[in-house]
C-alpha cells in the first residue's frame, strides 16, 4: 500500500518529466526519396486554430495552406539550388488562444524541427507567434494578422501577404471619390477588438484626404448585435457613407436596424461580412447594394507569374475540398502566404532560416492573390483592397476597375423604395 | 517514514526544477553535456512555473481564507500591464528591472480597493462579484488608450529565456514560501478560522476584515508578479492573453484538484494538470479537451479532497471511500 503511494507519486514525477523530455517523434527530414537530385523534405510549422473561437477561419486557413501543399509536392517540390525537395506541413491546434499559439509555435521549431513558419489565424496570436519568430530567428510568413501595431515593433522575421487592417475600407473610399454625386460625409460604427478599431482608424485618417468628412465615430464591444441605439444616433447626423468595422454577426445587425430605422445612406459599406454567404442568407434581397472591402474576391484578374491563375484555382479548390462553394479570401491568402516562402526560398537558393529571411524582404512578385512585396516593416502594402458589391444577391468585384467584373449600383436606393 | 520518502521525493523533484533547465543553454550544449531540455520544454516549464505561482496564491484567499475568488487573473492582468506600459519603447521604455518592480505594487492597491467592499461578501455572491470585476478590468483597460487600447503592449524583445524561467521559478519559490510561513503565523489561524466560521472567529478576537484583506493583498502581490514576467517573456500583452477567465479557472481547478488549504496541494495540482494540458495541446484533435474535463470531473469526484490528500494516505483507493466520497459531493 505505502510502496503503491510512492509510486503514484513517482508516476507524477514522471508525468512531468515525460511532458518535459519531449512526446512528439522528433520528425527529422529523412534522407532521399530515391530519385536523383531530391533532397531532404522541407519541413513548415503551422499553429493555427482548428478548434475554439476562430475555428471556422482557421479551417479556411489550413484549406489554402493545403490547397498549395499537394499542388507543391504534385511538382515535385521546391527547388533549391536544382535540388528537389518535398515540402510536409506540420499543424498544431492552438484551440484560437494566442498564448498557446506561441508555445505550440516553440514546438513546432524546436521538436518538430520546423525549418519555416506559415502564421495562425488572428491578431493577437500573429502578435504572440511573431515573438517567437524573432527569438529563433525563424521566417514566418502569414495571411490572417493585419493589426498593423504588430509590424510597427522592428520584428525582422515576420511578413504579412495581406493588406493591413487601415485598407480594408480604404477601397470603399477611394471608390466612392469616383462616383457622382460624390458622397461627403461618413459614419462608422466600429467594434473595440485590435483589428476592427484599426480599421476604423484608418477610414477616419484616410476620409478626409479624400474630401470627406467623419461625422459620427463610435465604437461598441465586439460581438454585440444590440446596435439600434448606435445605429439612430448615426442617423441623426445623416451620413451619406454608414460604414461597420466588426464581424458577420455585427453587420447583419446593423443593417437590420439601418432598414428598421429608415437610415438612407448612398453607400452601406462593412469591412467583414457581407463576402460570406451566410449575409445574403439572413438579409435576402435587403443584402443587396451592400459593400464590402476584400482581400481577394474569385472574379479578380491579376497575370500571376507562377501557380493558378484565379479561374483554375477556384476549381482546384472545389475539387479538392469537394464543395459548390468559391474559396473566400482567407483561403486564397493563405495560399499566397505559401507561395510567398516558395519565391523566396527559390530565389534565396538556401534553406537556411537568415538567407530565406533576406529574400522574403526583397521579394516582388505577381500571383492570383494580387502583388506581393514588403515593405520594410514585412508588410504588404502594394496589393489593392477589393471593394465586393452585392446585386440581385450575388457578389461582384466593382473596384479597382482594372480587376472589376461590374459597375458598382449607385446610389443605393432608399429603403421605401426596395 | 513515508513522509521522509516523501520530503525527499519533493526535495529531488524541486531540484530537477531547479538545475535541468541549466542543460538547455547553448553553453552547456557546447560543453558537451546532455541536451535534455529544449527551448520548447523550457517553455513548458516556465508556463508550468507560472501556474505554480497563479494556484498558490489563489490558495492564499481561496484555500486559507475559505473566500473562492473567480477574478484572481484581475492581478495577473493588471501586474502584467503595470510592467508593460514600463518597459513598452512607446510608452515608459525603463528598464525590466523599474517593470518587474511594479508588477505587485498595482494589484496591490487594486487588492485593497476591491477587497473593501466584496470581502463583505460570502460564497457564491464573492464569487460571481470578483468574477465581474475581473471582467470589467479588462473591458476598461481594451479602451484606454494609453495603454495600448485594443492593439496591447509591446514590451521590448529579450531573447534569455532560461532567465524568464528562473524568474518564473523564483516566484513559484517565493509563493510556496510565503504560504508556508502564513499557515505558521497567526495570520494563518486566523484565515482558517474564518474560513471555518467567520462569526465564531470574530467573537474570539480575530479582527476579520484586516485578515481578509492582508490575505487578498498577498494574493494578488504574488499573482501580479506572475503577470509582470509573462508580460515581459511574451512581449506581448493585450485583454485577450492577461484577463482570459480561463485562467481563473484554472486556477482554481489545480488548487481544488490538488487539494486547496494546504501547502503543498496546489502546487502538485498546478504542476499535475499543466503538464497535462501541455502533453494533451497541439495534434488537431478536439478530443483532447473533451478528455481533460472527463479526467477533472473524476477526479472531483473521486477525490474530492485533492490529489495530496490521497498521497500523503488520508484518503484510500476503495470501494468505500470512492462511495463516501460521492456522498460528500453529491447534494
Amino acid at each position: 500500500m505505502r510502496l503503491s503511494r510512492i509510486a503514484s507519486l513517482a508516476v507524477a514525477v514522471v508525468l512531468v518529466a515525460a511532458c518535459s523530455s519531449g512526446a512528439a517523434p522528433g520528425g527529422a527530414p529523412s534522407g532521399s526519396g530515391g530519385a536523383a537530385k531530391t533532397g531532404a523534405d522541407i519541413i513548415i510549422g503551422s499553429p493555427i486554430s482548428l478548434t475554439g473561437s476562430t475555428s471556422n477561419e482557421g479551417n479556411l486557413s489550413k484549406q489554402g495552406y493545403d490547397m498549395w501543399l499537394s499542388w507543391i509536392n504534385e511538382q515535385g517540390g521546391i527547388t533549391v539550388d536544382g535540388v528537389k525537395h518535398k515540402v510536409q506541413i506540420k499543424y498544431e491546434d492552438d484551440q484560437s488562444k494566442p498564448d498557446l499559439s506561441a508555445q505550440l509555435m516553440q514546438k513546432l521549431i524546436s521538436e518538430g524541427h520546423a525549418q519555416f513558419i506559415l502564421g495562425p489565424y488572428g491578431s493577437p496570436a500573429t502578435a504572440s507567434d511573431a515573438v517567437i519568430a524573432e527569438k529563433n530567428q525563424i521566417p514566418m510568413v502569414e495571411a490572417n494578422g493585419a493589426a498593423e501595431a504588430i509590424f510597427n515593433k522592428g520584428y525582422k522575421y515576420t511578413f504579412g501577404v495581406l493588406s493591413p487592417a487601415k485598407k480594408y475600407l480604404a477601397g470603399v473610399i477611394d471608390m466612392a471619390a469616383t462616383l457622382t454625386p460624390k458622397p461627403t460625409t461618413v459614419a462608422i460604427l466600429s467594434a473595440d477588438d485590435n483589428f476592427s478599431v484599426e480599421v476604423a482608424q484608418g477610414v477616419v485618417d484616410y476620409a478626409p484626404t479624400k474630401g470627406m468628412k467623419v461625422v459620427f465615430d463610435q465604437k461598441y464591444p465586439n460581438g454585440s448585435t444590440d446596435v439600434s441605439s448606435l445605429v439612430a444616433q448615426a442617423k441623426a447626423t445623416n451620413p451619406d457613407i454608414l460604414m461597420n468595422s466588426g464581424h458577420l454577426a455585427e453587420a447583419i445587425a446593423i443593417n437590420k436596424a439601418a432598414k428598421d430605422l429608415g437610415l438612407d445612406a448612398k453607400i452601406l459599406a462593412y469591412s467583414v461580412g457581407p463576402s460570406t454567404p451566410q449575409f445574403i442568407k439572413a438579409l435576402g434581397k435587403d443584402a443587396d447594394y451592400v459593400y464590402d472591402g476584400s482581400q481577394w474576391t474569385p472574379q479578380v484578374k491579376y497575370t500571376p507569374s507562377f501557380y493558378l491563375g484565379e479561374a483554375d484555382y477556384v476549381k482546384a479548390y472545389k475539387t479538392m475540398f469537394k464543395t459548390q462553394d468559391d474559396p473566400d479570401y482567407h483561403v486564397a491568402e493563405s495560399t499566397a502566404a505559401c507561395l510567398a516562402l516558395q519565391k523566396a526560398i527559390e530565389n534565396a537558393s538556401s534553406l537556411d532560416p537568415a538567407k530565406v529571411r533576406d529574400a522574403l524582404a526583397k521579394l516582388d512578385v505577381m500571383t492570383f492573390f494580387g502583388q506581393i512585396k514588403f515593405d520594410s516593416r514585412g508588410l504588404n502594402i502594394y496589393k489593392p483592397m477589393v471593394v465586393e458589391q452585392i446585386q440581385n444577391g450575388e457578389h461582384h468585384t466593382v473596384y479597382p476597375p482594372d480587376v472589376a467584373d461590374k459597375k458598382p449600383e449607385y446610389p443605393t436606393p432608399p429603403w421605401s423604395q426596395r | 517514514m513515508r513522509r521522509r520518502v516523501l520530503g525527499v521525493v519533493a526535495v529531488a523533484a524541486v531540484a530537477l526544477f531547479a538545475l535541468l533547465p541549466l542543460l538547455s543553454t547553448d553553453q552547456a550544449r557546447s560543453a558537451g553535456l546532455p541536451q535534455i531540455l529544449d527551448r520548447s520544454q523550457l517553455r513548458e516549464l516556465t508556463t508550468i512555473s507560472m501556474f505554480v505561482v497563479l494556484t498558490s496564491a489563489w490558495n492564499i484567499i481561496g484555500g486559507l481564507a475559505g473566500y473562492p475568488s473567480f477574478g484572481n487573473v484581475v492581478f495577473f492582468g493588471l501586474g502584467a500591464y503595470a510592467t508593460a506600459v514600463l518597459t513598452d519603447p512607446e510608452h515608459g521604455h525603463l528598464p525590466l528591472v523599474v517593470g518587474l518592480l511594479a508588477s505587485p505594487l498595482v494589484p496591490a492597491v487594486a487588492a485593497v480597493v476591491i477587497g473593501f467592499p466584496l470581502l463583505r461578501l460570502r460564497g457564491h455572491y464573492f464569487s460571481i462579484a470578483t468574477l465581474g470585476i475581473s471582467i470589467a478590468f479588462g473591458e476598461v483597460i481594451n479602451n484606454l488608450d494609453v495603454l495600448g487600447g485594443a492593439t496591447g503592449l509591446f514590451p521590448p524583445i529579450i531573447r534569455n529565456d532560461l532567465l524568464f524561467y528562473y524568474l518564473m521559478f523564483f516566484a513559484a519559490a517565493l509563493t510556496v514560501a510565503v504560504t508556508w510561513w502564513i499557515t505558521r503565523s497567526r495570520l494563518g489561524y486566523g484565515l482558517v478560522a474564518i474560513r471555518e466560521n467567520e462569526e465564531a472567529a470574530a467573537v474570539l478576537g480575530v479582527d476579520t476584515t484586516r485578515y481578509k484583506i492582508i490575505a487578498f493583498v498577498i494574493a494578488a502581490v504574488l499573482t501580479g508578479l506572475a503577470g509582470g514576467i509573462f508580460a515581459q517573456w511574451n512581449s506581448f500583452i493585450n485583454r485577450e492573453n492577461v484577463f482570459p477567465v480561463d485562467y481563473s479557472v484554472q486556477m482554481i481547478l489545480m488548487a481544488v484538484i490538488g487539494g486547496a488549504g494546504s501547502i503543498t496541494g496546489p502546487v502538485v495540482g498546478a504542476v499535475g494538470l499543466e503538464a497535462l494540458i501541455q502533453l494533451l495541446a497541439g495534434g488537431s484533435g478536439v478530443y483532447t479537451q473533451i478528455l481533460l474535463g472527463a479526467l477533472l470531473a473524476v477526479t472531483v469526484i473521486f477525490l474530492p479532497r485533492g490529489v495530496i490528500d490521497f498521497v500523503v494516505g488520508r484518503s484510500r483507493l476503495t470501494l468505500a471511500h470512492f462511495r463516501r466520497s460521492l456522498r460528500e459531493t453529491s447534494v
